[in-house]
């Protein structure tokens, strides 16, 4: 079960937040987005020397907390993807296309002309196909 | 020399050049952006982008009539088809349907279901009564004018206000017979 995505720009300010969970731990749930940016922070200044890593630097796993495990993935203009998950085993294809298909929904909502680069995502389409993804998502991983 | 044959929206479509169609969104969107930007106000916007498309218009009748080949309209229903099937299709790459003629004849419907100047574009809420597209509305009467038509266009329904289609009302006002600049006696 996913409990929250969310979008970060490349000066670490928050552009989407949105959590799934329907209980209140919203807070919570920000705080763990944001101890998240330090992880990514680390990665990236300390490539790992013997893997090339690719464009589009899929994360991974980034830390798992007592029932939350958080993915990250970082897109060539420094935007950072993150998702929290409460699922004990997710596949890591299933998480892959995830983000591409996060990502995808991402660029079709800064094309938005009337979009402002810096700032949050405002795009209610952005906020549906967002959803979208997720519930699409979930079923998956008890196949 | 044989007669010239009018050819197919699509054949015209595949012969010209071409350009990159997120390019061209992409650049619509950053123009519209900055006219609302330097004006402010919606309604002022809207009728500079007519404005632009009626420029444009003027001198796109030209090149279709060149590029097309179609012979002289009879009368105005066939208008409305040129301009929906090879017009639309030749510039814009969408064909529309005509519809909801009057009884007279004399205005109808353009209906749009795709419009490539609108791809990723959602409007906020403080620029609601903007029409996006009115620089459509500005080619089609700029062109028509120049063939003798003064014509009238409003916007039915638009998509980003949440409507199915692009709707598009074309009037025509009166045929404007052609002025010779003399003369006949001189």
């Amino acid at each position: 079960m996913i409990a929250c995505v969310a979008v970060v720009g490349h000066q670490n300010n928050p552009l989407y937040l949105q959590s799934f969970t329907g209980a209140d731990d919203a807070l919570k749930l920000h705080h763990i987005v944001h101890c998240s940016l330090d992880v990514i922070d680390e990665r990236v200044n300390n490539p790992k020397r013997s893997v090339i890593t690719l464009n589009e630097s899929y994360l991974g796993l980034l830390y798992p907390t007592e029932s939350y495990k958080v993915y990250g993935y970082l897109s060539n203009t420094k935007v950072k993807f993150l998702v929290v998950t409460t699922d004990l085993d997710v596949k890591d294809t299933d998480i892959r296309s995830f983000f591409r298909r996060f990502h995808a929904a991402y660029v079709d909502a800064v094309s938005n002309p009337f979009h402002v680069p810096g700032k949050k995502i405002i795009s209610r389409i952005f906020a549906v196909r967002v959803s979208g993804i997720v519930k699409a998502f979930a079923p998956g991983t008890y196949g | 020399m044989a007669p010239l044959v009018p050819k197919s929206g699509d054949a015209i479509f595949a012969s010209i050049d071409r350009v990159n169609a997120e390019l061209f969104t992409l650049t619509y969107g950053a123009m519209v952006r900055q006219l609302l930007t330097d004006l402010e106000e919606v309604d002022v916007v809207n009728k500079q982008l007519d404005q632009m498309g009626y420029n444009i218009g003027v001198r796109l009748i030209d090149e279709f009539l060149a590029k097309s080949n179609v012979s002289r309209c009879v009368d105005f229903k066939e208008t409305a088809d040129v301009i929906a099937k090879v017009g639309l299709k030749m510039f814009l790459g969408v064909t529309a349907s005509v519809s909801n003629w009057d009884p007279e004849g004399s205005s109808f419907s353009l209906v749009l279901d795709d419009n490539p100047l609108v791809d990723f574009v959602e409007l906020p809420d403080t620029f609601q009564g903007l029409h996006y597209c009115n620089i459509l509305s500005g080619v089609i009467r700029g062109a028509l004018e120049m063939v003798s038509m003064k014509t009238e266009i409003t916007w039915i329904r638009d998509m980003l206000h949440g409507d199915d289609a692009y709707e598009l009302r074309v009037k025509l006002l009166k045929q404007i017979p052609e002025e010779y600049p003399y003369k006949d006696d001189e």
